[in-house]
This record gives structure tokens, C-alpha cells and sequence, in this order.
């Protein structure tokens, strides 16, 4: 403990560790500051847009005069509020939709909308906490220790170390730990801030707390083995920094690419095609084309399924249906694909620190993929709730008065999702 | 002998790189006793101390200190033994007070500031020098820290290489005559030097080191000093051959 707190204070009076540390502490800062900055943007949008939305229904309800009118112009906010850790690793909050206008129409295409740039390909390469974490903190600690011996070696201090220090040899590893502690200090104190202020509880932190601690250690140990067995300060550079390429960067993006050709995911425009070439024929067949692919599903609206009117709202919201109906299946491929890439991307990480890192910590942070996922499925729980409300109403023609309108639903996040 | 051996040194064979270094050395250094290793450069004589220190290992014989094998008591040895380096290199971006202190730390025997203040007054370290950074030092201002650091460390034994190097002639005096006392008050001092008069003026017994192997052995007569002329002689001889 002693020789700790003596190299803590050591390494503290050497120029390049302060540089280092200062720039640890600089990126986390500013990666903790963008990250708490769109975290809070998000939500600001989200109130507001639930405000303009919860304005705009209002309107539509009111004025409407058949549950059809209604179903067709109301639009409901669905929405994932941001994790109180959401600012630490932004994850698929960076890349995936997390809130959606929506009405009565089909939900498939509706959902895919925002997803025609394929926002997929883009690489989480933002620079939040978990960056910082996973990628910048294993590069700023090889820059530490790379040179820790054989610069002692170069000074011709070495020997002097070697025989002065009780500890002997093992001086080399201490030194390294009191350095690593430095820079996990520095790394960690802005995201403690951030935390507090974020309202973030203890378990939360303690994930991202293991999860920096996790990546340190490992890194520790590859450098520390490095640096026993590589003599030459710049050698020991180099083949700390393949090392580094090679698990921080060149895996996972590897990985990202060969789980884009091994796992085949049809595209959102697909779908949104599919489903809209769908729903534009449905105009133009036979009534019973539509409600006979309807009724097969949903036996309990035969009763009323005949259309005798040109244009009547059951004909238009079942062909939305079975609008839904038609791209099912490339519905499924697509979450199956995302779930089953996600999985291999998993499996990855165990060959990648840096990738665990940030997947532990986007996990904590509900910025994953299946977080994505369970806000997905809570959308399609929220409209199949919404079908269910209507139905009654279009079919039966159950009397549409005020009451009625009053038990129209109202989206509230599911409650994994509602992590602050 | 009546006096207890604090170095041996058994048929000692060291190789380095491959190549034998030193080849079937043996001395011996008493408890107290100032002994002088002097050879010319690549002699072998800080691979010698290196090796008294267990940071070589011999490749025969055997190195003891405090009768004790090297090797296997390393830490034992280490403890007991202050180590000047040929070149000396404290830490250029820390003042006098901090490596002297930082080094002691290591050893954990840390010492007051008005110790390393006399040490500092012992070697002849300005005042006015102690709280600058060590890269403004001149290198006998280094070297005087390195030697202030290995009195500090205050063990009965002391290996020294090349201490004088980089020292003018009035540090040269003040030197010799801090180890002599040292020495008389029961320090064991072993320094290699292939400074001839430096050699005389200090140790009681010189040993002449020539490509690994020891030559032959000066010792001053009971009341007096070796005589530099004939030791220079020897080592002239030596070289020629
Ligand atoms: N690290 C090393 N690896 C291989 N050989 C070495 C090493 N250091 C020294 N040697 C060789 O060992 C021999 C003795 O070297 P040593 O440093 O002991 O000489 P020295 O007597 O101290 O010389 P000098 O007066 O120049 O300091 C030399 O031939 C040298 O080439
Ligand atoms: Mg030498």
C-alpha cells in the first residue's frame, strides 16, 4: 500500500503521465457533456412532440364524428424515454429509431419509415463514455506503460531500481497499477459527475464502474505481459498497439461486417414497398380479396364483415391489417436477422474486451439492441391495443359518444423502458 | 584472517552476450576494509559488482556476500548493500531532495531532511543547487547526488563504480577522505575505477583486473599507501601484454 501511494505520487510528477491523464480526463469530460447534451435533447423532443401530439388528437377527437374519422386523423406518440445511464454509452439511441408518429394505419410500414437510410451501416464510432471506456482508455494506458521499463533500461536506471527497491522487479508492476489508477481516476470522476447529475442509481454505476474496471484490468495484464517480454521501449509500443487495432477496433468492425453478410436482413425500404404496394391494391379488389385474408385471421369480425359501400372505415383499417399481414413474414426476417446478428456480435465480445466493454455498458444503459427491440414490441403492443379499442367501434358500430372517445389509449413507455 | 568476509568472490566465471567476461576471479573483501577493483575499459569490473549484486548470475563459482551465496539471496544481500551506478541517473525531472527521498522511499528507509542535508554538505553539494531539477546538474553534480544517496542508505556495505568519475580534484579529496572514515567506522566499501592515484589514495587493497581475469594484488603497507608509481607500473605492464 505504501509503495502504491509512493508511485501514485511518482507518477504524478512525470510531465507525460500528467499529459495523458489530462487528456483522459478531457475526452471523458467532454464525451460525459455530448453525451448528458443529446441525452437531454432527446428527451426535450420527446416532451415536446408528446405535447404537440397529445394537442393535435385532442383536436382530432373532438371533432370527429365516427371512430373512423377518428382512428384515421389521431396520431399517438410512441416513444423510449432515455435510461438515466443513457448518456454514459448512446448506443442504438445514435442509430435506431426511438419514437414514432403513429395512427391506425398499418404499423409495420409506419415503424420502418424513419429506417430507409438504413441507419444500420453507420458504425457506433460516436465518441461517448463508452468509447471512451472501451477504445480510448486501453490506447492511453498503453501509451502509459509502454515505455515504463525499458525507459528505465534507456536511463541506465534500471539496475539502480532493481537493486534499491525492497520490492525489487515487482517495482515495474506497481508503478504500472498506480498509473493505471491515475488514468482510471481520470476517466471515471467526470462520468461520476455526470451520474449524479443524471440521477443515475447505484447499481447503474456500479455496472459502468465493472465494466471500466474490466477493460482496465485487462489491458493492465496484456501491457504488463508485454512489456516482460519485449525489451525495447518503441517495439513494446508497436505490438501493444496491433494488439489494440486488432480488439478494438479491427474485430468489431470485422465482426459487424461478417454478421452483415452471414445473417440476411431484408431492408426497411423492403418492407415499407412491400407493405405500401399492399395496401395501394387493396383500392383497387374486390372487397372480398381484403376481407376474406382479414376475417381468416380475425374470425371474430365475420359477423360484420360484409362491405356494402363503396368506402366504409372496416374495409379501409382491415386492408391496413392485412397490409400488416403481407409483410409479415419479412417483418420476423428482419427482427430475427437484428436479433440473430446482435448474437453473433455477443459471441464476438468475448474475443474483443473492448466490444464486451461497450456491450456491457449499452446494456446497463438500455441502448442495446433487444432494448431497441422491447420498445419495438411495446409500439406493437400499443397499436394491437389501439386495433382492439377500434374494432368494436367499426364493426360492431357500438355507439361512439364522449365516453367512448375517453377510452381511446394513451401510449406510456413499457416499463423497462422507463428508466428514469 | 580474523576479520568476517563481507564479499568472496569463488573462482568467479561470468559470461555475457556469450562471451566469457570474467574468468576465474577470486578475492575476498573484510568487514570495514576499502578494496579497489582497477582495470582498463571492458575489464569486466562493473560486470563484477553486477554480479555481486545478483543482477548476473555467475556461469561458475560462486559470488558471496555476507557469507551468503548471491544467487538465492538476492533480496537478503540487496538490502544491506548501497549500489553506485557507472553512469549516474537519478531522475532528471525531480530536485536533489526529491530523488534522494524517492530512492530512499524504494529502499524504504526513508531519512529526515536534515540528514540528506549533511549528506548533501558531506559530498559538497551547493545549497543553492538542491532545489533545482536534476537536468540543470553538471554531471559531477549528479554524481555527488548519487554518492549523497548511497551514504543515506546508511548499509554496512557499499559498491561503488567509478565513483569519481566526473568529480573535480577538491570533490576527488573530499570523497576520499568520507569514505576512509566511513571504512573506519566499520563500512565495507568495494569500488572499480580505472583511476590509478584515486585507487591508492582510498583503498588498502587494489586488485588488478585485465580481460576478466585477475592479475594480481596490491596491498599498502601497515602505515602507509600503495605506491601509486608501481601500481600504474603493473597496470601499464598489463596493458602492453
Ligand atoms: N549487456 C552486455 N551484454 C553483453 N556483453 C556485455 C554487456 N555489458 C558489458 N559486456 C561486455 O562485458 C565485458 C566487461 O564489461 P564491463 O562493463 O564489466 O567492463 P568494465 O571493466 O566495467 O569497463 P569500463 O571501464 O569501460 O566501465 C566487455 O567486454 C563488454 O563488452
Ligand atoms: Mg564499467
Amino acid at each position: 500500500m505504501t509503495a502504491l501511494v509512493r508511485e501514485l505520487r511518482f507518477a504524478l510528477s512525470e510531465r507525460a503521465v500528467q499529459l495523458i491523464v489530462l487528456i483522459a480526463f478531457a475526452a471523458s469530460t467532454a464525451a460525459v457533456i455530448a453525451g448528458i447534451e443529446a441525452v437531454n435533447d432527446q428527451q426535450a423532443l420527446i416532451d415536446r412532440l408528446v405535447l404537440a401530439t397529445d394537442e393535435e388528437r385532442a383536436v382530432a377527437v373532438e371533432s370527429a364524428s365516427d371512430p373512423g374519422d377518428m382512428a384515421y386523423y389521431a396520431f399517438h406518440l410512441t416513444f423510449a424515454p432515455p435510461s438515466a445511464l443513457a448518456f454514459s454509452a448512446l448506443g442504438t439511441r445514435d442509430t435506431l429509431p426511438w419514437k414514432h408518429r403513429l395512427r391506425m394505419l398499418a404499423l409495420e410500414g409506419q415503424l420502418y419509415e424513419s429506417d430507409v437510410g438504413n441507419p444500420e451501416l453507420s458504425l457506433s464510432g460516436r465518441l461517448d463514455f463508452a468509447f471512451v471506456v472501451a477504445v480510448l482508455l486501453p490506447l492511453l494506458l498503453i501509451f502509459l506503460l509502454h515505455d515504463g521499463e525499458a525507459g528505465e533500461r534507456r536511463a541506465a536506471r534500471h539496475d539502480l531500481l532493481r537493486v534499491t527497491a525492497t520490492e525489487g522487479r515487482n517495482l515495474f508492476t506497481v508503478r504500472a497499477i498506480a498509473r493505471s489508477l491515475l488514468l482510471l481516476a481520470a476517466i471515471l470522476i467526470p462520468f461520476l459527475v455526470g451520474a449524479v447529475i443524471q440521477g443515475v442509481g447505484l447499481p447503474g454505476i456500479g455496472v459502468v464502474l465493472g465494466a471500466a474496471a474490466l477493460s482496465l484490468v485487462f489491458w493492465l495484464a496484456v501491457c504488463l505481459l508485454t512489456v516482460r517480454r519485449v525489451d525495447a521501449g518503441p517495439t513494446c509500443a508497436i505490438s501493444l498497439l496491433g494488439i489494440w487495432l486488432v480488439l478494438a477496433v479491427l474485430l468489431p468492425a470485422g465482426g459487424k461486417l461478417a454478421a452483415r453478410n452471414v445473417v440476411e436482413v431484408p431492408q426497411g425500404g423492403e418492407l415499407l414497398l412491400t407493405q405500401r404496394e399492399a395496401v395501394n391494391d387493396a383500392w383497387d379488389l374486390p372487397k372480398p380479396a381484403t376481407m376474406d385474408p382479414f376475417i381468416e385471421r380475425h374470425p371474430r369480425w365475420a359477423p360484420y364483415s360484409t362491405v356494402s359501400r363503396p368506402f366504409e372505415w372496416k374495409w379501409y383499417f382491415a386492408f391496413q391489417q392485412v397490409g400488416d399481414q403481407a409483410v409479415e413474414k419479412i417483418s420476423t426476417e428482419l427482427r430475427e436477422g437484428i436479433k440473430q446478428r446482435d448474437r453473433l456480435m455477443g459471441m464476438l465480445s468475448f474475443l474483443s474486451p473492448p466490444l464486451l466493454t461497450e456491450r456491457l455498458m449499452t446494456g446497463a444503459a438500455q441502448t442495446d439492441v433487444a432494448a431497441f427491440q422491447r420498445y419495438e414490441d411495446c409500439v406493437r403492443a400499443f397499436h394491437g391495443g389501439l386495433r382492439s379499442y377500434y374494432y368494436p367501434l367499426l364493426f360492431e358500430e357500438r355507439p361512439f359518444d364522449d365516453s367512448a372517445k375517453r377510452e381511446l389509449p394513451k401510449f406510456s413507455p413499457c416499463a423497462q423502458d422507463s428508466g428514469r | 584472517m580474523s576479520q568476517q568476509q563481507v564479499l568472496e568472490a569463488q573462482s568467479l566465471t561470468v559470461q555475457r552476450g556469450g562471451r566469457p567476461v570474467l574468468h576465474d576471479v577470486s578475492f575476498a573483501v573484510g568487514e570495514g576494509e576499502v578494496f579497489a577493483l582497477l582495470g582498463g575499459n571492458g575489464a569486466g569490473k562493473s560486470t563484477t559488482l553486477l554480479t555481486f549484486l545478483g543482477l548476473i548470475e555467475p556461469h561458475q563459482g560462486r559470488a558471496m556476500a555476507f557469507g551468503q551465496d548471491v544467487q538465492g539471496n538476492e533480496d537478503a544481500i540487496r538490502r544491506k548493500a548501497a549500489y553506485l551506478p557507472e553512469t549516474a541517473s537519478l531522475y532528471a525531472h525531480l530536485n536533489a531532495w526529491e530523488n534522494v527521498s524517492y530512492f530512499l522511499e524504494l529502499a524504504r528507509s526513508p531519512r529526515p531532511r536534515d540528514e540528506l542535508s549533511q549528506a548533501f554538505d558531506e559530498v559538497g553539494l551547493p545549497a543553492d543547487a538542491r532545489d533545482r531539477r536534476l537536468e540543470s546538474y553538471s554531471k559531477g553534480m549528479r554524481q555527488k547526488v548519487a554518492i549523497a544517496l548511497a551514504l543515506l542508505r546508511s548499509v554496512p556495505l557499499l559498491l561503488l563504480d567509478e565513483p569519481t568519475s566526473g568529480l573535480d580534484p577538491v570533490a576527488i579529496d573530499e570523497f576520499n577522505a568520507l569514505i576512509t572514515a566511513l571504512a573506519e567506522r566499520g563500512s565495507t566499501v568495494m569500488m572499480v575505477t580505472h583511476d590509478v592515484y584515486g585507487a591508492c589514495q582510498v583503498a588498502r587493497r587494489v586488485g588488478l583486473l585485465r580481460r576478466g581475469e585477475l592479475v594480481g594484488t596490491f596491498e599498502a603497507p601497515p602505515e602507509g599507501m600503495i605506491d601509486a608509481d608501481e601500481l600504474h607500473r603493473a597496470f601499464a605492464r598489463s596493458h602492453a601484454s
